[in-house]
This record gives structure tokens, C-alpha cells and sequence, in this order.
């Protein structure tokens, strides 16, 4: 093939991508947007007033954006090491703690969040364990929990963290923290002043990808949460599916998506001052 | 077949999955939205047959899901219809009729309707079976059976019910029954989210929907419920030790009703497949192993599990069975559910 040449590109092939998303993203979207400002004689912000000045929904909305905190925080606290074991170990092991981190991608999130209700149960794995070496009398109560839900999200979502992470850990140089060890820096210094500001690319998009996945996380949270724990998918597949509510339904998927969009802007802005520090 | 024809058909066939339309313009199979699970399964081995019969062959697509997703898909196309026969529990039934999203069932046509259950001769979509609520249990864990709904409060289950929240048919009857038996009725359940208070402290799990709640028997979470006896069956064949038991209440029991899709382009076929579902043939193969389908149809003679486990004959289903107003039902249902997320909440 003849390109002009490597660096230039025709924007009319954009076109196809463009016109796609154009037709399945934002007219939709505009859609959610017109429906959400029905009420029942006209438009207006009656769906969103509704929402704001409900104590029970804003609490929906609260625990769904602790729940993607506590997630993120889970999985950058113990995807970090393995990154960093990545960026450090030899070619093969390098493999291996690939194929380790990309192999629950491999299978389904019904069945990874299947596997937690095993592990979780009441005569589960962990129960079993601790009834068995006498620790306790009586199982604990793990499923339909918040902190069973955490740690199941924090093992589905761990790929989405470890990735980006590696990626930013391996472009670092190692030269760079021997340089600044034999400069006279201690080892939690050096991780300080030159790991973390060189890995910060690699946490904001982990973490902005670890945070939108769970808070999304239908299945995991329906499944492992139960009925009793209420997060924002299921209160608008609720609202739409169980009530009939469309307009209260697009309104509160609105309400999630800009709270989605402010933490995602809050991230990226930490994520270019970061850059601009580098 | 060289590349380019390869690649022209390889492009009509995506066309037409991505655009049923397409293919389905002219003549289009009757599309058939069953329940998934054991529903299908069921349909698919003894309804189908039987509607092939009656069609001289004609096309079918079995495409099963929920009755609100039925609903939610009918209402988007109108005009259009993506299914012909819809299959419902009694809430969404109803609001498929009150929507204007169902035709009336042709009932002077029918050979069938007039011997159907009184409680099953539905003329905008007659029920062709019973789905039957009692309690379900770990016979290894509890040794003497439960009588009762009030069992469920007895402490020594602490820690090992479990229910399921208010968006499925299950879980709404389950509150309105237990409302009946402490004074309560269709209108008002009070009593029954009194009750539902008191059962929170020995609630091991609120699942999200009945098939959870079949898992969490497989996981010992829980060791008794509320169950449908359809759901209780797919379990025992697995190994699962579980029993089914109807409360000296009466077990409830709910329609399921078919209904043909106001500008289906197939009424006659819907008709067909209904008529097929109502036939005694089609509902006495439907009552036996590993099926155990309660039929609606009073020609239909009782035998096998059904017979033992829930009723002998059609007289006996009629005067034992628990029959709600999903009617009145319908009215407050949505308010019952906003009260069950504030009270019941973890």
C-alpha cells in the first residue's frame, strides 16, 4: 500500500466510527435526556427534584459512589505490589504474572461472581475454614454483605487496575530509583519521589477504570449484594422494569452518569497536574 | 464460492440478524416469549411438537423472558410487534390488558376454553397453567416439615430464612398472603410488612429474585422459604436436598396466561398455539416427570406428583388453592415495593 505517509490520515475515515456512535450513542443518550424531563402533565426537573429531595434515594446514590471508593482503594492496594513485582521480575516471570492477571478476564463475570457466592456462603469455603480450625461456632454471615461485595468486586475488577499499572510501571526506567538510591535516598523515599510520580499516569487510569466498572457492576452487586442492598443499577432497572417508571428511571440514570462524569473529570485533572509535574 | 460472494453473503447475513426485519418482512415464524429456565425446556419439548402438529409444520422461535421484559418490548413496537404470544404472571398480565397490548382471546373459537378452571377463563388470555407457591426446606436440616407460614418465624430457623424482595411475582404474593393471615387483605398489607419486621432478624438472605433464591438452597445459606414448586423440582433432580410442602393455609397459586399480541402478524398461529397449551394431550404431558406443570383444564385427569403433592382432581385445586386479586394487587404494588426498599433495607 501506498500511504502518503505514516504520520498523515484522511478524517473522512473517522466517518464510519463517527456516524456509529453518533446513531447508537448520542440519540439515545438525548433520548434518556428528554424522557427524564417528563412528569405527568408536561417537562420539567420534577423527575430530578424528586430524587434530590428523597432521603432513601440520595443514600442509594451515596453508598453506590462508597462502594466504587472502596473497591478502587482495595484493588490499587493489592494490585500495586504486583504491578511493581511485574515491572521488577525477570522475562518469564513476567509472563507468568500476566497470564495470572489477565486470566480471570477469561471468564465470564456471571461465573467469577458465582464462584464468590461458593466462597462466601455459609457453608462456604471461608466459613468452612474457620469453623474447621475452631475459630468460630457458628458461620459467619459474609454473602449479602457490603464487605462480600467489595471483595468480590475487588477480584473481578482487578485485571481493569493491575493493566494500566504495569503499563506505566514498565516504561518507567529502573535506572531512575537506583540513580536516586545511590544518591543517598532511602527506599521509601525513592518510591515516594520517583516511583509513584512516574507510576501516577498508570494509577489515574486504573483507577478511573476500576471506579466506573464498579459502580456499574450489575451483576456482581444484584448477586452478591441481594435484595436487601440496593445500588444504583438495580434501583433504575427497578424503577424501569418493576414500576414502569421510565421518566424516575432515566432521571436517576442521569443523576448516576453525571456523578460518574464528575469523579472521572476529577481524576483526569489530578491525572494531567501529575503529568505536569513529571 | 469465491470472495466476493463469500463475502456478499457473510455481509446479508449480518444485515439480517442486526435487522430482522429484513428477513421477517414477509412471512415471519409465530414468536413465542416463554419463561426461560425449566418453562422453556418444557414448551420446547411437549408444547411445540404439539403446535407443529396442529400447523401442518408451521414455523416457531421460542424467545423466552420475562413478562416485563415481554412488556417493555411489546410497548416499544406496537405497531410492529417483535413477539406474537406472550406468556405472563397474573400482575403483568393484567397491565398487558389494561395497555391495549393484548387481543381477546377468540373464545367461541376455542374447543377448549369453556373447561378450562372458572379462575383460568381469562377472555383476553386464558391461564394454561398453575404456578404454585408453598414452602420450600432442607429436610436434612429441619427434620420435622413445616405446616405452617407462620414456621418461618420459628426461632429456631433463626438465621436460615429466606425471601425474595417485591419485584417478582413470588416475593409480592408471599407478602400479601402473609398479610391475609394476620387480617390483612389485597388492599391492605399492613400486617403484612408487620410481619415482615418481625421475620427480619432471622432473614439469612433477601434475594434479588426467585432462581437466587434456588441457589442459595444449593449453598446452605438458607434452609427454608417461600418456593415455587416448579423451582423446588429442577433442584431435587440436581441432588439438592430440598422439599416442598403447601402450608395448611393453602398453597397460592397464580395463572400464567397466554395472550395473542394486538397486531401480531400471526393471530391464527398464536390462536393455534394457544389452543395447543390449553388441549388436556398437551397439559397432561406437561404434568408428568420431570415437568410436574399444574394444569388449568378440568378434562385433564390428575395423576403423579401433581396429584399427590398438590391436588387430587380439578375440584379439590379450585376450593384449596390460594387465589389473589392481582387486580387490587396491581394498584398499590408499586407503593408496597418503594416501602419494602425503606423497610427492609440491609
Amino acid at each position: 500500500m501506498a500511504a502518503a505517509s505514516p504520520a498523515g490520515f484522511d478524517p473522512r475515515l473517522a466517518w464510519p466510527l463517527g456516524s456509529f456512535l453518533a446513531l447508537l450513542f448520542a440519540v439515545p443518550l438525548a433520548m434518556l435526556l428528554v424522557i427524564s424531563l417528563q412528569t405527568g402533565d408536561g417537562y420539567g426537573f420534577g423527575q430530578y427534584a424528586k430524587f434530590l429531595t428523597d432521603w432513601f434515594s440520595l443514600r442509594i446514590l451515596g453508598g453506590t459512589l462508597r462502594l466504587g471508593v472502596e473497591v478502587t482503594i482495595a484493588c490499587l492496594v493489592l494490585g500495586f505490589p504486583l504491578a511493581w513485582l511485574h515491572a521488577r521480575s525477570p522475562g518469564w516471570a513476567k509472563s507468568a504474572i500476566t497470564l495470572v492477571v489477565l486470566l480471570p478476564l477469561l471468564t465470564s463475570v456471571v461465573v467469577r461472581t458465582f464462584a464468590w457466592i461458593v466462597i462466601l456462603g455459609r457453608q462456604g469455603i471461608i466459613n468452612n475454614a474457620l469453623v474447621g480450625a475452631g475459630l468460630i461456632d457458628t458461620p459467619l454471615r459474609l454473602l449479602y454483605t457490603e464487605g462480600g461485595v467489595v471483595a468480590a468486586l475487588a477480584q473481578v475488577q482487578m485485571p481493569l487496575m493491575v493493566l494500566p499499572l504495569v503499563a506505566a510501571l514498565g516504561r518507567a526506567d529502573p535506572n531512575l530509583a537506583d540513580a536516586a538510591s545511590i544518591l543517598g535516598a532511602g527506599a521509601w523515599r525513592t518510591w515516594r519521589t520517583v516511583v509513584l510520580p512516574l507510576a501516577m499516569p498508570g494509577i489515574i487510569a486504573g483507577c478511573l477504570l476500576t471506579f466506573t466498572a464498579s459502580v456499574t457492576a450489575f451483576i456482581t452487586q444484584s448477586l452478591v449484594g441481594g435484595g436487601q442492598m440496593m445500588f444504583m443499577p438495580a434501583y433504575v432497572l427497578q424503577q424501569a422494569i418493576a414500576l414502569g417508571d421510565m421518566p424516575f428511571a432515566a432521571a436517576i440514570s442521569v443523576i448516576f452518569l453525571v456523578c460518574v462524569l464528575i469523579v472521572v473529570a476529577l481524576l483526569s485533572l489530578l491525572g494531567r497536574r501529575s503529568r505536569a509535574h513529571v | 464460492m469465491n470472495r466476493r460472494t463469500l463475502l456478499t453473503s457473510a455481509l446479508t447475513l449480518a444485515a439480517m440478524r442486526a435487522f430482522p426485519g429484513i428477513s421477517y418482512a414477509q412471512a415471519r415464524p409465530l414468536v413465542f416469549a416463554t419463561f426461560t429456565g425449566s418453562w422453556e425446556e418444557a414448551h420446547k419439548a411437549i408444547l411445540v411438537p404439539a403446535y407443529r402438529k396442529a400447523t401442518n409444520n408451521a414455523g416457531i422461535v421460542l424467545d423466552p423472558m420475562l413478562s416485563v421484559d415481554q412488556i417493555a418490548k411489546v410497548t416499544a413496537a406496537r405497531n410492529n410487534p417483535p413477539i406474537d404470544v406472550q406468556l405472563h404472571d397474573p400482575g403483568p398480565g393484567l397491565i398487558a390488558i389494561a395497555q391495549g397490548l393484548v387481543e381477546p382471546y377468540p373464545v367461541d373459537r376455542s374447543a377448549y376454553y369453556k373447561d378450562l378452571l372458572p379462575v383460568a377463563q381469562e377472555p383476553m388470555g386464558p391461564a394454561a397453567f398453575f404456578q404454585v407457591v408453598g414452602l420450600t426446606y432442607n429436610p436434612e436440616t429441619i427434620k420435622t416439615p413445616p405446616t405452617s407460614w407462620a414456621d418461618l418465624w420459628n426461632p429456631a430457623y433463626k438465621g436460615k430464612v429466606g425471601i425474595t424482595n417485591l419485584a417478582s411475582t413470588l416475593g409480592t404474593g408471599f407478602l400479601v398472603e402473609i398479610a391475609r393471615m394476620y387480617g390483612g387483605s389485597e388492599a391492605n398489607v399492613d400486617p403484612g410488612f408487620t410481619a415482615l419486621a418481625k421475620l427480619k432478624p432471622s432473614l439469612s438472605a433477601v434475594a434479588s429474585n426467585p432462581g437466587a433464591l434456588a441457589s442459595l438452597f444449593q449453598q446452605g445459606q438458607i434452609d427454608i422459604s417461600p418456593g415455587n414448586y416448579n423451582a423446588i423440582q429442577i433442584l431435587k433432580a440436581q441432588g439438592v436436598p430440598v422439599e416442598w410442602v403447601a402450608p395448611k393455609e393453602g398453597a397460592i397459586a397464580f395463572r400464567t396466561t397466554m395472550h395473542i399480541t394486538k397486531n401480531s402478524p400471526n393471530p391464527e398461529l398464536a390462536f393455534k398455539l394457544i389452543e395447543a397449551a390449553l388441549s388436556p394431550e398437551v397439559q397432561t404431558a406437561l404434568m408428568q416427570e420431570p415437568y410436574l406443570v399444574t394444569p388449568t383444564n378440568t378434562k385433564v385427569k390428575m395423576s403423579g406428583a401433581v396429584a399427590k403433592d398438590l391436588a387430587p382432581d380439578a375440584d379439590t385445586m379450585n376450593k384449596k388453592f390460594k387465589f389473589q386479586d392481582w387486580a387490587k394487587i396491581n394498584e398499590q404494588r408499586a407503593a408496597w415495593i418503594a416501602r419494602f426498599n425503606r423497610e427492609m433495607a440491609g
